[in-house]
């Protein structure tokens, strides 16, 4: 065997258990030099918990069994101290969220100059030139002194990724790098992977996102059930998926989503004119004209900060715009136009169980109670969910009870604000769906705001693309 | 699950003990049978005896009847300075937080500058007003303790106030009325109880600190603070008498700083 086919982290037969029973595993795979894995799952698949285990972090009560080599070290996989002195040198980790793996008190060039020095054993004056190299090949010099949280997220996770390689470990393991990213930070992202890929690296990457496995390339892993489904070469497994689990999860994607149909439509039901916003000292938008009918759809794309969500809020109500005018028919109520919210646990009053939310709405507005049912039925609700508190479901689950109360209210306008980007695609595509069904067979217009093109284009015929500036 | 348990214990240990001493200061008189004025010269400084089951005091009055008189008296202020602060403190504090603005900034300047002053001092100084009236201790400590209730009231409504879900509930037709109820007290509720009986626990003490001095109640009215000083030269000859008065004043310290501890813990 040649030297430089000596795989970097080899794991054989890992599974990981709680007292409950098996969780993970077994699984086994290895990563070579300058290749990527990838392991595709949704939510819950176990996907973080394997990275956890490799990396020995595992959280209390949870026990992983089996090998894992790092280069040429072998060690038993519930061994913590054999692994610890192999992070951040031969095994690095990006965690999930930049926004909590960055120090909230320490400049950014000082983190990772930090970690120059201290992982990396350069001088110090080495190390702070070797922070402005990385920070300006990334295009981020003017952030050496710039607090984290005045980084927007993809910034904050170029910054992260840097500093996850400024130890110069060969393997990089990455969770979830491109969450909640738009698509242009998205690729910043990949094109960061894939430059470390070109230097030797292995990186193992967790994500949901197929446009990422797609780029990276490499192999990917299919995870479902804490069991690797299906393994294969990105090439072939995304074009020829075998196990039925993967297909599913490829028709997630947005790219390959059938076209909607083109909705009947009816009377007008809000119409803005002459829209115009700045926030602070940027231009959101000027001189927009909107109209939109019931039954019609309307997808608004652009990045993060371009005013997708301003503009919607502005159509509600909760937001002035600078000038401009939004009319409503003077006929229909205004709790008629609704909006359904990124984060649905943000959307609830956490302390009300969901059952008695909706029975206050229904008292509120003299909605018979009987409606609900049905209605849960529709969305594919079980009936037990009622007795919850928002924060004890899924996040799938609560958009689906967001959008069961705004149909209580006979919506003619659904503003719907990046309603699933913080959902796995499987379960994305189902409220989406659910989404676009239900507004249709009620004639009730949808404006929905997202960050994916694709998605825009699978569901609206109508498209409003935002830019910055 | 040990926690759990421990969190448990140290909140009904509070509130046991609370209960006890309400318990004690309500029955106590009816015990004693002897009002807690009435002299006898003939037996003072007795020690606690089948008769008398805590003792006398140096002229003669029943211990039993004079600590259950100023323990129920402590506990009335407490409660009284406690709802007189709260109730227009949290008032204030949700005011502040809808409206924002000047609103917000001219009743935060108010609650600035009553912190300046030290809370004893304003007793003080409205003692001098009314020597030995009790009033001038409720009003105080009142005008000393709304500020807390303001401010956590304040900071959190805000929060909640800007919250995605009330912007839901707004748009879903929702009044205020059900925003407040639903949305922002059971946030609340839980931080304020904690500050309540902190509150307490202040005033009790600020009561016994001020008939100490000789500020507060004015004899022959029983009172922990006034029966310490009062007792203070017969220690060495009946120490039993002074302990008494002390025991009450700890215990009831103890059983509301356990209840807000308890209480925190909870909530956090």
């Amino acid at each position: 065997m040649m030297p430089d086919t000596l795989p970097l982290l080899r794991v054989d037969q890992l599974d990981i258990s709680s007292v409950d029973g098996r969780l993970v595993g077994p699984v086994s795979f290895s990563l070579l030099p300058g290749r990527a894995l990838t392991l595709l799952g949704e939510s819950g698949a176990g996907k973080s918990l394997l990275a956890q285990a490799i990396l020995g972090t595992l959280p209390r009560g949870l026990r992983a069994a089996g090998r894992i080599v790092v280069g040429r070290e072998s060690s038993d996989s519930g061994d913590v101290r054999a692994r610890r002195q192999h992070w951040g040198r031969a095994l690095a980790l990006l965690p999930q969220e930049p926004s909590l793996a960055l120090d909230p008190t320490m400049r950014v060039g000082h983190q990772l100059s930090e970690t120059h020095a201290l992982v990396g054993g350069k001088p110090r004056t080495e190390a702070w030139q070797h922070t402005l190299k990385d920070l300006g090949a990334l295009g981020l010099s003017h952030a050496a002194n710039a607090w984290p949280s005045t980084l927007s997220g993809g910034m904050a996770q170029r910054v992260a990724l840097a500093i996850t390689r400024a130890g110069s470990a060969p393997v990089l393991i990455v969770d979830e790098p491109t969450k909640g990213l738009d698509p242009h930070w998205r690729d910043a992202i990949v094109a960061q992977l894939q430059d470390a890929m070109r230097q030797g690296c292995a990186v193992l990457t967790i994500t949901h996102d197929i446009a990422v496995a797609r780029a990276l390339g490499g192999e990917v892993a299919v995870m479902r059930d804490g069991t690797i489904v299906e393994q294969a070469s990105a090439d072939t497994l995304l074009a020829q998926p075998q196990h039925h689990y993967t297909r599913t999860l490829i028709a997630a994607d947005p790219l390959n989503w059938p076209r909607k149909p083109a909705a009947a439509t009816g009377d007008e039901v809000i119409r803005a004119t002459g829209l115009a916003k700045r926030f602070g000292a940027q231009n959101l938008f000027r001189q927009l004209d909107l109209s939109l009918h019931a039954g019609e759809r309307v997808a608004v794309t652009g990045p993060s900060g371009s005013g997708k969500s301003t503009l919607g809020n502005i159509l509600l109500g909760l937001i002035q715009a600078d000038a401009g005018h939004v009319n409503q028919p003077g006929n229909v109520a205004r709790v008629r136009y609704q909006k359904l919210y990124q984060d649905p646990t943000a959307a609830f009053a956490p302390r009300r169980t969901l059952g008695h939310a909706l029975d206050d709405l229904c008292r509120r507005h003299r909605v018979d109670p009987a409606r609900i049912a049905p209605l849960m039925q529709r969305l594919r609700l079980r009936p037990v969910l009622l007795t919850r508190l928002p924060g004890a479901v899924s996040g799938g689950e609560l958009q689906r009870f967001a959008l069961l109360r705004a149909l209580l209210l006979d919506p003619v306008f659904l503003f719907a604000d990046e309603p699933t980007s913080r959902l796995d695609p499987v379960t994305q595509k189902e409220v989406i769906d659910l989404i676009v069904d239900v507004t249709t067979e009620r004639g009730c217009a949808l404006m929905l705001v997202t960050h994916d093109r694709a998605l825009g284009n699978a569901v609206a015929e109508r498209q409003l693309v935002f830019g910055l500036g | 699950m040990n926690r759990r348990f421990f969190q448990f214990d140290r909140h009904g240990l509070g509130l046991a003990l609370l209960l006890l001493i309400a318990l004690f200061a309500l029955a106590g008189p009816w015990l004693a049978g002897r009002a807690p004025f009435e002299q006898d010269l003939y037996g003072v400084l007795q020690a606690p005896g089948l008769h008398e089951p805590l003792g006398t005091d140096h002229l003669g009055r029943s211990m039993l009847a004079r600590l259950a008189d100023a323990t129920r008296l402590s506990l009335g202020l407490a409660l009284i300075s406690v709802l007189t602060a709260a109730i227009p403190g949290t008032l204030l504090g949700l005011l502040a937080a809808w409206r924002g603005g000047w609103t917000a900034r001219l009743i935060g300047t108010v609650a600035d500058s009553v912190l300046a002053l030290p809370g004893l001092l304003l007793v003080l100084l409205l003692s001098a007003f009314a020597p030995g009236a009790f009033w001038p201790l409720y009003v105080g400590l009142s005008l000393v303790l709304w500020v807390e209730y303001f401010r956590v009231t304040q900071a959190t409504a805000s929060v909640v106030f800007a919250s995605g879900h009330v912007e839901a509930a707004r748009l879903l037709g929702f009044g205020p009325g059900y925003v407040l109820w639903r949305h922002v007290l059971p946030e609340l509720l839980p931080l304020l109880a904690t500050l309540m009986s902190f509150g307490a626990s202040a005033a009790v003490l600020a009561l016994a600190a001020m008939g100490f001095v000789g500020l507060g109640a004015q004899p022959p009215a029983a009172e922990l603070g006034l029966m310490m000083t009062e007792l203070l030269p017969y220690a060495a000859e009946a120490p039993w008498i002074i302990a008494s008065p002390i025991v009450v004043l700890t215990l009831a310290t103890l059983a509301l700083v356990l209840l807000s501890d308890a209480m925190q813990r909870r909530h956090a």
